[in-house]
């Protein structure tokens, strides 16, 4: 009975931590990641050198997902691996095809999760210390983001490997997805907060008669013009499916015709 | 202001590590070194202001609170954003003599980063394109069974790919940044029309990067009043950031104790043949 080591399981996790991304290219994103992730397994696994060959094969197919919460995977195969060479009825393709089936839907979750969630709370946080130019923002955002992630990452991989093809359960089941949808709320809030403390638009049109339209805009809703433009440009990305690219040079027309109008005015000189 | 030779060094491997294939690793490099509020920290001690280099890293920080990368590809590009806009910006705001704390500087901040973000990408492709040779090299070595040399493939090998689109580009466009900043204060006057522009660009500019988020969470209609009513609590209530997350998380637990009461009656009502105690947590 082979039983891979603690060792072995957390050199395997660290290469991955590190490595995953970092031979990227659009033909073979994570795959060279997951080659270096599999070696310290294979190896320990397999004596004759043919049967690494052929287990590492099993890992050329290409790989890609959210990196972070992919580690849950490279447990999971890890486990597979061991199980396949204690001689269970499991074999490369077999491991391949749940590789293959969690990958699109984990990178869904982690996309939305933790880089479409997660990391702008967090950046939130980060900024509302930053007041001022205080390095403390900056400071908090490594500090949580590096243990949350290390930790995080290191408890997906050792309960994929213990659980195998359960762990996903952990993911998707009833109460995960509470706990996501509850989440999301959370970065909703946070992000309006954001959009509410960052976002100076400012008209400096007066109207006739001589009041402020600024003024009576603030008076109607705080910050009404910031607010509208966030609604616009999501409004153009969500419904008319505009690049967030010619959103923004849609925006530098906008401004030069604001500006040619009087509507907008930074008033500055040297 | 003048960059030297010793930091734009500093800054160039500083973009190696943190693009989005980058030599830091995706959490350490990408994700945290990459982060324009993090690199407005690092690039400000490295150029000796860091007060200024974290107001403006913040200001261009909320353009790109949500840059996701789906299936690897980029409408920015980290490493462009944060190791050649902000020091770029640093030299702009202080050779205009702007005092960075006002929303004008932030504005001019958050239009140079976006511009050399979006061209950045460029840097993206290229890095991407010639890590293809490295995985070449990788293949080959599968197929001899020398599976040593994968290390060196996947963590060695990219270093030439960053020198070449990370580290030069870096280097060489902030080194002439500085110069850059005399030219438009020579030909672009603050009250002509290119400039008043550039600043306005860069005040709308943050709308577009939460939009970004909202594309990924509002999925219907309804789902504006949680984003309005954040909003709400920070521009009409004035609570700050941490305030507004806490209160954030209050309506998140109630959400949560909601939704698993209604799953609870749904298991209860149906034919009840499962293991639902398990779920009493």
């Amino acid at each position: 009975m082979k039983k891979l080591s603690k060792k072995t399981l957390k050199k395997s996790f660290v290469t991955w931590f590190y490595g995953n991304l970092t031979c990227f290219s659009q033909e073979h994103m994570q795959t060279f990641g997951y080659l270096c992730a599999m070696l310290p397994i294979v190896e320990e696994l397999y004596e004759k050198e043919e049967d690494k060959k052929k287990a590492m094969d099993t890992y050329t197919a290409f790989f890609n997902t959210e990196p972070q919460i992919g580690t849950l995977v490279v447990g999971m195969t890890a486990g597979l691996e061991e199980a396949k060479a204690n001689g269970q009825p499991i074999d490369g393709e077999a491991i391949n095809g749940i590789r293959a089936g969690l990958m699109g839907p984990l990178a869904g979750i982690g996309d939305s999760m933790i880089v479409g969630t997660l990391i702008p709370i967090l950046l939130g946080i980060g900024l509302g210390l930053s007041g001022g130019g205080n390095p403390l923002g900056a400071i908090f955002y490594i500090i949580a983001w590096n243990f949350l992630m290390w930790f995080g990452m290191k408890f997906a991989y050792f309960k994929g490997y213990e659980l195998g093809g359960k762990a996903v359960e952990i993911l998707v089941g009833e109460q995960a997805q509470a706990i996501r949808d509850s989440i999301i709320m959370i970065g909703t809030i946070v992000i309006g907060a954001v959009a509410a403390s960052w976002i100076n638009i400012h008209t400096s049109l007066v109207l006739p008669g001589g009041g402020e339209l600024q003024k009576t805009l603030d008076g109607i809703y705080p910050k009404f013009l910031s607010g509208g433009a966030v609604v616009f440009c999501w409004w153009l990305m969500s419904k008319k499916n505009i690049s967030p690219t010619m959103v923004m040079l849609l925006l530098v027309v906008i401004a030069f015709v604001g500006v040619l109008i009087g509507f907008f005015d930074p008033g500055l000189s040297y | 202001m003048e960059i030297n030779i010793f930091q734009a060094v500093l800054l160039g491997i500083c973009a190696c590590l943190s693009s989005m294939p980058g030599l830091g690793g995706t959490t350490f490099g990408n994700y945290t070194l990459g982060r324009p509020l993090v690199a407005g920290l690092i690039v400000g001690l490295i150029l000796g202001d860091v007060k200024t280099g974290i107001i403006i890293g913040a200001a261009i920080q909320v353009i790109y609170i949500a840059l996701v990368t789906p299936g690897g590809t980029v409408s920015a590009d980290v490493r462009a954003i944060s190791y050649i806009g902000i020091p770029l910006a640093i030299c702009a705001v202080k050779g205009m003599g702007l005092d960075p704390d006002t929303a004008q500087a932030q504005s001019m901040a958050a239009a140079l980063g976006a511009a050399v973000g979006t061209l950045g990408t460029v840097l993206f492709y290229g890095t991407a394109t010639m890590n293809l040779i490295w995985q070449h090299i990788g293949w080959k070595a599968v197929e001899n069974g020398d599976f040593k040399k994968l290390y060196l493939v996947d963590m060695g090998l990219p270093w030439i790919s960053h020198f070449v689109c990370s580290f030069l580009p870096t280097v060489l466009i902030t080194l002439a940044g500085a110069g850059m900043v005399d030219i438009m204060k020579a030909y672009l006057p603050m009250d002509g029309i290119a400039m008043k522009t550039l600043f306005t660009v860069g005040s709308l500019l943050p709308a577009v990067g939460v939009a970004i988020l909202l594309k990924q969470v509002v999925k219907k209609t309804v789902d504006f009043i949680t984003f309005f009513f954040g909003f709400t609590l920070a521009a009409s209530l004035g609570l700050n950031l941490i305030a507004a997350a806490i209160i954030g998380s209050f309506f998140a637990v109630i959400n949560y104790k909601i939704i698993m009461l209604q799953n609870k009656k749904a298991a209860a009502g149906g034919p009840t043949d499962d293991d639902d105690d398990e779920e009493d947590i």
